[in-house]
């Protein structure tokens, strides 16, 4: 076992139906059937060359994500969750957790049992929000009624472990109007729920949008006022709100979510998809037709790779670790880095505690009340 | 220089003229005719050779040119041009340079017609007795009027009976008849080769080989290499390394003798003992009197240099000091700012010297700089009898000490086209302006002259001018002295703390509007903090005006999964950047562009 270690492996697919205005991250839109099955080709190599590379490491989740992972059809998505079964070991015999991103719309009834029968166990939603009008704002291509019948169909296929994303700081959302949103979510009661702000990402849509004067964003306060609500809310749900952006019903927390922000391994494959082994970080190249071509060839398509300072490493952990409500355990700092959080980082400590954004017990640091709406604050502390 | 020339054949003059009214594309066709620079040489504007100077089209820097003129009499004559500034910021260097002659061109534009510098000029060059020969330049523009602009040039004072030339410097026109009459009407200097040697220093420049090399007009006697000289304000003696002229470039001679122009260097390490006005001398046979100098200068706007990057301000006081070894105008003082760190206070001779010398340390020093908002010397009576000279708002003392406040006064000269006269008026009544005088120059053009602070013109006045008058309007000023006026000290807070960079000195009448304007500013460009941001004016011990930035409440990560790890990193990273460059006054962190941006409000 000494050899052997446990990750996550995480699949891209990076295919939408549409591109959403504030999106950023690496995906197109295509309905070009040959290119789907020349990148599950590809992304099917890639795993056969990691067999090869890396004898030690076993799968303890898997991740599909995207893009819209559910634009491929069941088939397609059986093929591809097999050939993990084939090419990797799987850690421990517990029942794994395997995770498909699904938008509303890209899934019923009879796909969602192939999904099920394929061995995928948790299900992830993006609705966003369940106001029309603000889903309008925002680019997206489903409605309230389509994430309904999805959500539904789901439930009657058998998901028994759901995840929704939501989002707050969208454009035309109010308090009243976000709080319609979250109690028609509670009402379904998902076994997960994920909130993130809306950030502006530089290039997107979005950005020129608002740049144009053409859509206005919450105020930051407001922004603020539906966060701190959300929380409130949630937790008088049952909801544990375990990471600065999610929330779960007891046992289930997003395992293969824990290994990113434990600072643990895991493996990424498929175009623009990123790695973290042996305190290297990974990233592929992009570029889907570079992708495919590479693995034509058998070379790893791999574009960049950083391997981490120390002091870059500890950054990370306390970062990750203080995103996490439990906060940052100072023995554990200590087991890893050999050193102790407050000889490396006594000032930026103090400092922060002082401002009110960090408390302190025995054992642990953990974000205050504020320190987790000013998160950003915190964070830059830590920075070089 | 030959033996053979006599000082009857010595002519010395100067070209005065409105900013691009053409007294260089003039000074070029002399050159060319007088062929002192070959065609390859030729480069437009061949006296600008300082960058800024081709490019706002003005001389910052008196030079020098050694002509020779075959005149129509069959006699070889030398011409020596002294070019000017035409700013009246650089007047002081106008006046060395007008020292230096006994004539002058006045230039003016065929289609302009007189402006308020060119008047300033005249008085100037009257002044010094100076024979003024006008000429108006661009008679080809189809928009030329040479018959009224000579009826406005014959009612400047002074000028009622000079015959006026005609010319295009652009097509060469009427040029040889102004060489003619510089022959004819411009007088040959006075000075004996036999008496003791007189020679007044109208420029210097610092070069790191040879010292300061001056620039000398020799009124008597004679100067050559290895005799020995003094400076005769201070009584420094020194052996003379090298005599020569200006071809226009530097060209070693025997000697130089009375009436002529040249340049002198004799191992002069500290360029502010050779100071210009100042006379040199045979230290052997000192001459009994020195010559009348110039008046002092003295900076009169002053305001703060900071480097945006703290690094570099050893750079910045090199480029000072190299600066002001070759423009004995600026004053220099080191100064520390709690938000902008180090810097200095400088002094200048009026907006564009400050405004020109800016740019030359951005430019040329590569240095990136924060200027403060100018600001005037204020004198002020204390009630100990004591007055105390104050150039910067924030030394200034408490209200409970002061009798009363002294700003300086100018007399401002406009020339505008009749059509804006209301709206010009209206401006500079604002301005806290007193009526002077109006003039008409002929029906459609007229004169304002208005007394009012300088401090007034500082901020926003050339352009509002040129916005109410369409461009057409033309100003000029000289200083009045002091006057009491009723002022007041204006400090900012921000988060309680005073903030001297933003104190400001205003009329009583103007404080409040001032303030409220720089409250609600900072109050833009001020970023919210973890706490709430009180931003106040003060006077005395009363607020005036307050303003809050309220406190940041969100700042938060979007989502972060395995592969936005790094990303977020360089998200944060930047972040952390941005927050090192922040300038901090006590708790409040600020921007630096934040900074700069209110700096530049008025």
């Amino acid at each position: 076992m000494d050899n052997q270690q446990d990750i996550g492996l995480y699949l891209h697919i990076p295919f939408c139906l549409s591109k959403c205005s504030y999106c950023d991250f690496f995906s197109i839109v295509t309905g070009n059937e040959g290119l789907k099955r020349r990148y599950i080709t590809a992304l099917i190599k890639e795993m056969e060359i990691y067999r090869q590379k890396k004898k030690d490491i076993s799968l303890s989740t898997i991740y599909l994500g995207g893009g819209t992972p559910t634009i491929l059809d069941g088939i397609q998505i059986n093929e591809i969750i097999s050939s993990c079964f084939s090419n990797f070991q799987i850690a421990g015999n517990k029942k794994m957790e395997i995770t498909i991103e699904a938008n509303p719309g890209t899934i019923e009834i009879e796909k969602s049992k192939i999904l099920l029968q394929s061995g995928i166990n948790r299900l992830s939603i993006g609705a966003q929000s369940l106001d029309n009008r603000v889903l309008k704002k925002i680019g997206r291509v489903h409605t309230k009624e389509d994430f309904l019948a999805s959500y539904n169909a789901a439930r009657e296929a058998g998901f028994s472990n759901i995840n929704i994303d939501l989002m707050f700081g969208l454009p035309g959302q109010s308090m009243a109007g976000f709080e319609k949103t979250l109690t028609g979510i509670i009402k379904l009661k998902p076994e997960h729920i994920s909130l993130y702000g809306l950030s502006i990402e530089s290039g997107t849509p979005l950005e020129l949008l608002i740049a144009a004067g053409k859509i206005k964003l919450p105020s930051d306060d407001l922004s603020n006022d539906l966060f701190v609500m959300a929380i409130e809310l949630l937790k008088e749900h049952n909801y544990e709100h375990y990471e600065i952006s999610n929330f779960a019903l007891p046992g289930k927390r997003s395992i293969h979510n824990q290994i990113y922000w434990n600072d643990k391994s895991y493996l990424g494959l498929g175009a623009g998809a990123t790695s973290y082994l042996d305190n290297k970080r990974y990233r592929n190249y992009q570029d889907l037709e570079q992708y495919i071509e590479l693995l034509n060839y058998g070379i790893l398509p791999v574009e960049y790779q950083e391997i981490l300072s120390m002091r870059e490493r500890m950054s990370e952990k306390i970062i990750l670790k203080l995103r996490m409500m439990e906060g940052l355990d100072k023995n554990d700092f200590f087991n890893q880095f050999k050193t102790s959080v407050e000889h490396v980082f006594g000032k930026e400590l103090y400092t922060l505690k002082e401002q009110g954004l960090l408390a302190e017990n025995k054992t642990r640091y953990l974000l205050t009340k504020k320190g987790i709406s000013l998160a950003n604050n915190v964070f830059t502390e830590f920075i070089d | 220089m030959s033996q053979l020339t006599r000082i009857e054949d010595i002519r010395n003059f100067s070209i005065i003229a409105h900013i691009d009214h053409g007294k260089s594309t003039i000074a070029d066709r002399i050159l060319e005719l007088t062929e002192a620079i070959s065609q390859r040489e030729k480069r437009e504007q061949v006296l600008d050779n300082m960058d800024l100077e081709r490019e706002k089209g003005i001389t910052i820097k008196s030079k020098a040119v050694r002509l020779l003129y075959k005149a129509a009499n069959g006699r070889q004559y030398i011409f020596n041009l002294i070019d000017t500034p035409g700013h009246v910021d650089f007047s002081y260097e106008v006046s060395r340079s007008l020292a230096a002659c006994e004539g002058a061109l006045m230039v003016v534009d065929a289609a302009q017609g007189v402006q308020a510098q060119t008047i300033s000029n005249v008085q100037m060059a009257l002044e010094n007795r100076l024979t003024i020969i006008p000429v108006i330049n661009k008679i080809d523009l189809p928009t030329a009027d040479p018959e009224k602009v000579s009826k406005e040039i014959k009612k400047i004072k002074g000028l009622e009976n000079s015959p006026i030339f005609l010319a295009s410097a652009k097509d060469g026109t009427g040029i040889r008849e102004i060489l003619e009459a510089i022959v004819r009407y411009i007088p040959f200097p006075e000075g004996k080769i036999e008496k003791p040697l007189q020679a007044l220093i109208f420029d210097s420049i610092y070069n790191s080989y040879q010292g300061s090399v001056v620039y000398l007009r020799i009124v008597n006697g004679i100067v050559k290499p290895g005799m020995k000289i003094q400076t005769m304000s201070n009584k420094n003696n020194y052996e003379v390394s090298e005599v020569g002229i200006f071809t226009p470039k530097r060209k070693k001679v025997e000697q130089l003798f009375a009436g002529e122009v040249g340049y002198l260097t004799a191992g002069f390490k500290d360029i502010t003992l050779t100071k210009v006005g100042d006379t040199i001398t045979n230290a052997e046979h000192p001459a009994v009197q020195q010559l009348p100098g110039y008046k002092k200068v003295t900076p009169v706007v002053f305001c703060s240099f900071y480097p945006v990057e703290n690094d570099d301000y050893p750079n910045l006081k090199y480029a000072l000091e190299k600066l002001s070894l070759n423009d004995s105008a600026i004053s220099y003082l080191p100064e520390n700012s709690p938000a902008l760190g180090f810097g200095f206070r400088c002094g200048f001779l009026g907006l564009l010297h400050m405004e020109i010398i800016q740019e030359r340390l951005e430019r040329e020093y590569k240095i990136q700089l924060i200027a403060t908002t100018p600001s005037v010397l204020y004198r002020v009576h204390l009630k100990n009898k004591q007055v105390m000279e104050i150039n910067n708002p924030s030394s200034l003392p408490e209200p409970n000490l002061i009798e009363f406040i002294e700003e300086p006064f100018i007399e401002l000269t406009l020339i505008s086209p009749s059509q804006f006269l209301g709206g010009m008026m209206e401006l500079l009544q604002d301005r806290r302006g007193e009526f002077k005088n109006l003039e008409y120059l002929d029906k459609d053009r007229a004169r304002l002259l208005y007394h009012l602070p300088l401090n007034e013109i500082m901020l926003d006045f050339y352009d509002r001018i040129k916005s109410v008058s369409k461009g057409y309007a033309s100003i000029d000023y000289r200083l009045l002295g002091y006057q009491e006026s009723a002022l007041i000290k204006v400090d900012l807070l921000v988060n309680e703390d005073v903030v001297d960079n933003l104190s400001f000195i205003a009329h009583k009448d103007k404080a409040y509007d001032r303030a409220r304007k720089l409250v609600d500013n900072l109050k833009t460009v001020i970023p919210r903090q973890l706490f709430e941001v009180p931003i106040q004016a003060r006077i005395n011990h009363k607020i005036i005006a307050r303003s809050t930035v309220r406190a940041m409440k969100k700042n938060v990560l979007a989502k972060c999964y395995g592969g936005d790890i790094t990303r977020k990193r360089k998200l944060l990273e930047k972040q952390k950047a941005g927050k090192k460059r922040m300038k901090r006054i006590g708790k409040v962190e600020i921007p630096q562009e934040a900074f700069m941006s209110i700096l530049k409000i008025d």
